[in-house]
């Protein structure tokens, strides 16, 4: 009986090893492949730069650039993607953007139906950074697909955000995003169709809330303020927070009075974010309350007070003041802090 | 009469130790393929495109990065060198010298022209008096905090209540980072919406790689076998081990060497605990076991890719240190968290990753040994016994070379961090020689650790760092 073990765990173990042998054959021939194949790449890379660089930067038409096989595919893709984030100028975004639709349109055409996870992915990236509005379509088929993963999909929504798709609301209706998720697709629309999202705030659910007033905040948009201020009166808890940290980023309000009593909250987030917002108005009628919240003993309280006091033209003044006479050493440290701020 | 019994419990002790490695082979397996698919998934992923959109949610993240150091003068310079050039918007380094006797102080003093300052420091855990801060005068964002002698976990704690920023990471005086790393650990947090409380990157050897100013120039293999097996051994354990793990949320390890962690589960757990000479492992478990004593649905996890480049021992002397010291450190968290283990009230930590970890790495060597013991006793009383021998060995094979060079095979298959083809065969073909010397060393190593705690003995050495930059 044992010899019958002794056999068979031979037979495996012999087995296996050939197994990882053949496999290691496999990989070390599929390694050296690479290596020859990235050798081209960089060569035909370096070969093209100067001309694609003048058919971005000087509009000058090419001729001769080919991209019909694997290899200059990949080198085009890296020399865009390398320039795509230097350019600065609308005409060059523009003649990049043609150059990729023209060269690699058919490439990602097909990645998209790749049964690759990750060539899709990076097909997506791709898309979006070269804008390729040319490729629409397919994103949108993409969209309505079945088993897409929960990372394509955010993706795909990204990119129609960036085209300023008109279905993407309806799109997001269905599905359940984080708030982060929400966000990132936002920050991208124009504001036509972010009005569209300001319009139903009511009818939204609290993730995508937050993510509309953050996006106002992030983009200090000024236009939005009797808005984010009607929700700041309307609304309770984290959505009131976050509106009146939209309004400390705007820097507006109509009326400062109601927002002095926030500097009391019990909450110390209000208190801190009350702080932020006379900092950002500079509302000199505020510096004494900033002061008491320099002895706040909550730290990030303390850390905004001092912040807000530093943002008012005598505030190294007051700060200097509050390191020498105070008995508090947290508030000391902290008035130290912003005074040696960016040394 | 005698002999018949004699017979019986050799027979019975062979039996036993085979199937112990059988079902210790069948659990690798399983973990093996989960981490095949996982990887597999993300082959050739273009990862740096996958973290430009979180750049403004990385600015609201901030992270305090706190490199403990006893004694590194040859490598302090040149890791917050590295530090310095990460790709991370919002960060602060505080370096906490732990009395250090030689120049570690003065040289970064002198580098980073650090004047004192006087701060006030929440004491949110106890710990031993801090001497002196100090702030770069050229880095606003680089502190240096002197404090007296107190060990890594104690060092670690000092950082924890002087940090400001919401996560922090621990990070060892002497590794080099990728420059994206921090974005790469960051992303579970900051995706998941903070469910993910703490994260911890892959750990690879440095040595055989040119390293300079802080910037891994060229990956390399180093020439001495003693390296290049740790390198095989890391792979096995961050590319199986830990991929596995991870994705049922049953990880008890993040390396000490890299790993960022949400600091207010930290401080709740109580900080690091500072007479263990484990104290990654400990914190671990610790905030798992806070997890779900609170009821609170987070997760801590592992993300292969993120890589930190560290240093390991090359000789002989300095490795068994290590092997002993880590096996203690293990036994050490398991012992004193030994009440979870089959506790209904801890779910899979208590049902899957203790008994794991109790069977698998704790008892695993001590088991292995007595085999290599076995397998030298039945040669040399020939008869049956050679065949007991060779079963054992075959299975050894298994065990140990097979799911090496699978390791190996799956990095070249997944990640390909190496560059020369030649790398990756010199690996596979070191692999395989790993059950005939490698593997019971360290094996012979880590009992040595377990008798060490028997007997009581509880000195560990330092390690003495030749430094791996130019």
């Amino acid at each position: 009986m044992i010899n019958q073990d002794i056999l068979f765990l031979s037979i495996l173990t012999l087995s296996l090893m050939c197994l990882l042998f053949l496999l290691l054959l496999y990989l070390t021939i599929r390694k050296a492949k690479e290596i020859k194949k990235r050798r081209e790449i960089v060569s035909y890379k370096s070969k093209i730069n100067a001309q694609i660089f003048s058919v971005i930067a000087e509009g000058e038409r090419y001729r001769g650039i080919g991209c019909e096989t694997a290899v200059k595919q990949k080198a085009m893709e890296e020399l865009l993607s390398r320039y795509v984030k230097i350019l600065e100028g609308e005409e060059e975004k523009k003649r990049l953007s043609d150059l990729a639709s023209d060269c690699l349109q058919g490439y990602y055409r097909k990645r998209l139906k790749s049964k690759k996870w990750s060539h899709r992915m990076n097909a997506l990236y791709h898309i979006e950074d070269f804008h390729m509005i040319k490729l629409l379509d397919e994103v949108v088929i993409l969209s309505k697909k079945k088993n897409l993963t929960h990372q394509e999909f955010i993706h795909v929504l990204r990119i129609l955000a960036t085209f300023q798709y008109n279905g993407l609301k309806e799109l997001l209706h269905y599905h359940d995003l984080s708030e982060y998720e929400y966000r990132s697709i936002l920050m991208r629309l124009n504001h036509d169709l972010f009005d569209q999202f300001v319009l139903s705030f009511h009818k939204s659910t609290p993730p995508l809330q937050f993510a509309i007033l953050d996006v106002i905040s992030l983009k200090k948009a000024l236009e939005y303020r009797f808005f984010t201020e009607n929700i700041f009166r309307s609304y309770k808890s984290e959505i009131r927070l976050r509106a009146l940290k939209a309004l400390a980023e705007i820097g507006y309000v109509s009326n400062i009075e109601p927002y002095f009593q926030l500097l009391y909250s019990s909450s110390w987030q209000e208190r801190m974010v009350a702080a932020k917002l006379i900092g950002s108005i500079k509302e000199e009628k505020g510096i004494p309350r900033l002061i008491e919240l320099l002895h706040d003993q909550i730290w990030w309280v303390r850390q905004q007070a001092g912040q807000s006091i530093s943002q008012f033209p005598n505030g190294k003044a007051i700060l200097q003041s509050v390191l020498e006479t105070s008995k508090d050493t947290f508030a000391r440290d902290m008035a130290w802090d912003w005074l040696h701020k960016g040394v | 009469m005698l002999n018949v019994q004699w017979l019986d419990i050799v027979s019975v002790f062979a039996w036993f130790i085979a199937v112990y490695m059988v079902i210790v082979i069948i659990f690798y397996s399983v973990i093996l393929t989960i981490s095949m698919l996982q990887l597999r998934k993300e082959y050739q992923l273009d990862r740096i495109q996958a973290y430009e959109d979180y750049m403004d949610e990385f600015y609201t993240r901030p992270v305090s990065i706190i490199v403990p150091a006893y004694n590194e003068e040859v490598g302090i310079i040149q890791s917050v060198r590295s530090l310095l050039s990460v790709n991370y918007p919002t960060f602060e380094i505080i370096v906490v010298n732990d009395g250090s006797k030689d120049q570690t102080l003065e040289k970064m003093i002198d580098q980073y022209e650090m004047k004192e300052i006087s701060k006030v420091v929440r004491k949110q855990i106890n710990t031993k008096p801090i001497k002196t801060i100090y702030q770069s005068t050229i880095l606003s964002n680089l502190f240096l905090v002197d404090k007296e002698n107190g060990g890594k976990a104690d060092a670690l704690n000092v950082g924890l209540n002087f940090s400001h920023y919401p996560y922090f990471c621990s990070l060892d005086g002497d590794s080099v980072l990728e420059p994206d790393a921090f974005l790469k650990v960051m992303k579970p947090i900051i995706d998941s919406n903070e469910e993910v409380i703490a994260s911890g990157g892959s750990v690879r050897i440095a040595n055989g790689c040119e390293i300079k100013n802080g910037h891994i120039l060229k990956i390399g293999l180093s020439n001495n076998p003693l390296v290049i097996m740790q390198i095989i051994e890391y792979l096995r354990a961050f590319l199986m081990g830990r991929i596995g793990l991870s994705r049922h949320n049953l990880l008890l390890i993040i390396s000490g060497a890299f790993g960022v962690f949400s600091k207010h589960w930290t401080i709740e757990a109580g900080g690091y605990k500072t007479d263990t000479v484990g104290e990654d492992m400990e914190l671990v478990v610790r905030i798992h076991r806070l997890l779900k004593e609170k009821k609170v649905n987070k997760k801590i996890v592992y993300v292969p890719d993120p890589v930190c480049w560290t240093e390991v021992p090359e000789d002989m002397t300095i490795l068994r240190r290590q092997r002993r010291r880590w096996h203690r450190g293990l036994f050490e968290s398991l012992w004193t968290h030994r009440g979870l283990t089959f506790n209904p009230k801890y779910g899979s930590i208590g049902f899957i990753s203790f008994p794991y970890f109790w069977v698998v790495e704790f008892l695993g060597p001590i088991i292995e040994f007595l085999g290599y013991i076995f397998m030298v006793l039945c040669l040399f009383l020939g008869g049956v016994y050679i065949e007991f021998a060779i079963i054992l060995f075959l299975l050894s094979c298994l065990y140990g070379s097979l799911f090496s060079m699978a390791a190996v095979l799956l990095e070249e298959w997944s990640l390909t961090k190496y560059p020369k083809v030649t790398d990756i065969v010199k690996l596979f073909l070191y692999s395989l020689t790993e059950t005939i010397w490698y593997r019971p060393m360290t094996v012979f190593w880590r009992c040595e650790g377990v008798w060490q705690m028997l007997v009581g003995d509880t000195s560990w050495g330092e390690m003495k760092r030749k430094g791996v930059s130019k």
